[in-house]
């Protein structure tokens, strides 16, 4: 019993030094490049106003990869979770291929989808898009089936025994028990998505971020750091427009 | 108009639960079912309408003069023997997120076309029919709320207008009452009863209070240990009483 106690926090004591060893992390290289820091901090500053109006474009621009890369998202996990829930889907066979997209889409980062498609249509926010829409329905996809497989089955049952087939069933007796949570797990994805579509602007796939990685480059640290404020307020806009839907659906199940 | 024919049903663990049932209703009969929990009455509902598959034996539905084999049924057939047979549940199983009146339209849904249905839209006649179901079971002036707003009572009663719309020859009611208070169990078993009388709908009602048996039905059948054992009239006297339940001390 001694034995198991110990076991855990030894282990993890023993991991963490040799990932420090491993990766060279020592806090004096840390504190020796605080000056270098705070010299690149200090080229950024004042932030390039005059940069602030152009940007405004690349920024929506960011925000519509995110929309639409969530939208798509939303098309193509819908049919997936059916097939991957257990108490609609046809047959084994079905689901089993259905949780393997869910799995694969959820395991291959974003970036490496963007990377991927960039190279495929070229630069530009279509492949960003692209890889949102599909890595979005790991998580979507996963979401969706849980909430469908949570479903109170009596409705369900109620439409099948009126003579109806099994799509009009899931019209009227599945869809809308998890309308609330769709809303919810979808527009949560949306806040990621927004953040995500920054990332993959970096690797070419357009928008703010693209704007970011260009200015890096081009050491004009002034615009890097409009930019940063833009990506702030984007980031910020966003949740905020998803909180004020969530409350009204939210709102909206409360009241009636 | 319904015939059960040495009808089995087993259990998934292997337990023989319906033995073998043999009974048939006539047109407008108002039978009540009546047996311990666990016997398999609600199963015994559930082989007619085909939510359950039976092991054996044969069930025949004959409507306007037309017989229908619901245990050799395929899936398509299935679609239409339902469409002929109303099922009221205990728990209702209305859709709660939406308008009572849409509700009731599900009762439509095995007769209207796919598309029609999928985009909700439902004839003028059928809305028409489906106020004038609401009217009849007293609680049109709900038909806009949501579903899951009213009471429990309500409820039931917009699963009786959903199977009036739906136009059937046979009403199941798997323990209508069961999840309702006594007064409200009365003004549900009395809107059964008059759809039943009406419109001559024979039905089969899974009940528990012997009581209701008698006053609502027009014959009682007893299921015990997966058989028949009590096929008559709806006033049960103690020694039918205990042949469908056994003895008090037991």
């Amino acid at each position: 019993m001694l034995k198991n106690r110990y076991a855990v926090p030894v282990l993890f004591l023993l991991f963490f030094i040799w990932s420090v060893i491993r990766t060279g992390f020592s806090i004096r290289d840390l504190i020796a490049g605080v000056p270098n820091l705070s010299n690149f901090i200090g080229c950024m500053f004042p932030p390039a106003w005059d940069t602030f109006v152009p940007l405004i474009s690349p920024a929506i621009e960011t925000i519509q990869m995110a929309f639409l890369g969530t939208v798509f998202a939303v098309a193509l996990s819908m049919p997936v979770a059916l097939l991957a829930a257990n108490n609609i889907t046809p047959s084994k066979p079905v689901k089993v291929f259905a949780r393997s997209i869910i799995a694969f889409t959820r395991t291959v980062p974003d970036i490496v989808f963007a990377l991927i498609f960039v190279s495929a249509v070229g630069l530009g926010p279509v492949p960003g898009i692209l890889a949102l829409a599909i890595h979005s329905v790991g998580m979507l996809g996963k979401l969706y089936a849980e909430a469908i497989e949570e479903v109170d089955p009596g409705p369900v049952e109620a439409v099948e025994a009126v003579g109806a087939g099994k799509l009009q069933a899931v019209h009227y007796a599945v869809i809308p028990q998890v309308t609330p949570s769709f809303v919810a797990s979808t527009l949560y994805r949306f806040d990621i998505n927004v953040r995500s579509s920054i990332v993959l602007g970096l690797v070419g796939a357009g928008g703010i971020g693209f704007e970011l990685i260009m200015a890096m480059r081009l050491f004009r640290y002034h615009e890097m750091l409009t930019i940063l404020i833009i990506i702030f307020i984007v980031v910020m806009l966003s949740e905020w427009a998803s909180n004020s839907i969530r409350a009204h659906v939210i709102g909206e199940e409360v009241l009636k | 108009m319904l015939t059960v024919d040495h009808l089995s049903k087993r259990l998934p663990g292997g337990k023989l639960l319906l033995r073998d049932i043999n009974f048939s209703v006539g047109e407008g009969e108002f039978v009540a079912i009546l047996g311990l929990s666990g016997t398999g009455k609600t199963i015994l509902l559930r082989c007619i309408n085909r939510l359950t598959t039976p092991d054996g034996g044969e069930i025949v539905l004959t409507d306007n003069g037309t017989p229908l084999n619901i245990t050799q049924s395929n899936a398509s057939e299935i679609k239409e023997v339902r469409r002929r047979i109303g099922m009221i549940f205990q728990s209702f199983n209305l859709v709660k997120r939406r308008s009572v009146i849409e509700n009731v339209l599900i009762g439509k849904l095995g007769r209207i076309s796919m598309v029609r249905s999928l985009m909700r839209r439902f004839e003028d006649d059928d809305i028409e029919m489906a106020h004038r179901a609401l009217n009849r079971v007293g609680i049109s002036d709900l038909a806009d709320r949501r579903a899951g707003t009213l009471s429990g009572g309500e409820q039931q009663r917009v699963a009786i207008a959903r199977s009036i719309v739906q136009d059937p020859c046979l009403l199941l009611a798997d323990e209508p009452v069961a999840n309702l208070d006594p007064t409200t169990a009365e003004v549900v078993m009395e809107h059964l009863r008059s759809i039943s009388v009406d419109n001559g709908i024979s039905a089969l009602a899974v009940l528990h209070q012997p009581e209701l048996a008698r006053k609502y039905a027009t014959r009682v059948l007893g299921v015990r240990d997966g058989v028949i054992v009590y096929d008559g009239d709806a006033g049960l006297s103690d020694d039918d009483f205990e042949t469908i339940y056994g003895s008090n001390d037991a």
